[in-house]
């Protein structure tokens, strides 16, 4: 959701919303920038690990016995690895 | 004024299917052409041609299990501290 413009007549009709139309709507984008968010996050995850686990060459459309178990692994190690990353930046900051 | 409200949950939610049909776009293309078009020529051969389609089911087959354990993460809690900003 990088970028959205609405008309200007949009624009205008959002001031006149009910203060429930107004959460309900705060609300929904809250949860679509977290679905965003979310998508973005399998995106890079799987172009990383898409280029460690498939590496032979490409028969067929689905992942073998071996690339299934290696993608999922990719994805545990990189959670594991990241909260390595959070933790050593959190106790860099209580030096 | 309940127009309003639905006109832009439409728009976002249809701007985020685009986002991610672009993302998908970019990076079959990414892969699939580093994998299947090593010297290209004048143009995209039958086995070319072949490679990319088992490289496009692959690497959806591949986002969908990545897609699948990222959220059995989320919903745990794990996930939580944002997104992944850029590996």
């Amino acid at each position: 959701m990088d970028q959205m413009s609405v008309s200007p007549e949009t624009a205008e009709s959002l001031k006149n919303l009910s203060q429930k139309d107004k959460q309900e709507l705060n609300q929904f984008i809250m949860g679509e920038s977290q679905k965003s968010q979310i998508q973005g996050a399998v995106h890079s995850l799987t172009d990383t690990c898409f280029r460690k686990c498939i590496t032979s060459k490409i028969s067929s459309g689905k992942l073998d016995r071996s690339e299934e178990p290696c993608m999922q692994n990719c994805v545990d190690r990189f959670m594991d690895a990241n909260l390595t990353v959070i933790r050593h930046l959190e106790q860099m900051r209580n030096m | 004024m309940a127009d309003a409200k639905t006109a832009i949950m439409d728009q976002v939610r249809q701007q985020a299917a685009l986002q991610n049909a672009r993302q998908l776009v970019e990076k079959l293309n990414e892969h699939c052409f580093e994998r299947c078009v090593p010297k290209p020529g004048t143009s995209l051969s039958s086995g070319e041609s072949t490679c990319y389609t088992a490289c496009m089911e692959k690497y959806m087959a591949a986002w969908n299990t990545v897609s699948r354990q990222y959220l059995g993460h989320v919903q745990k809690g794990v996930g939580s501290g944002g997104g992944f900003g850029g590996i």
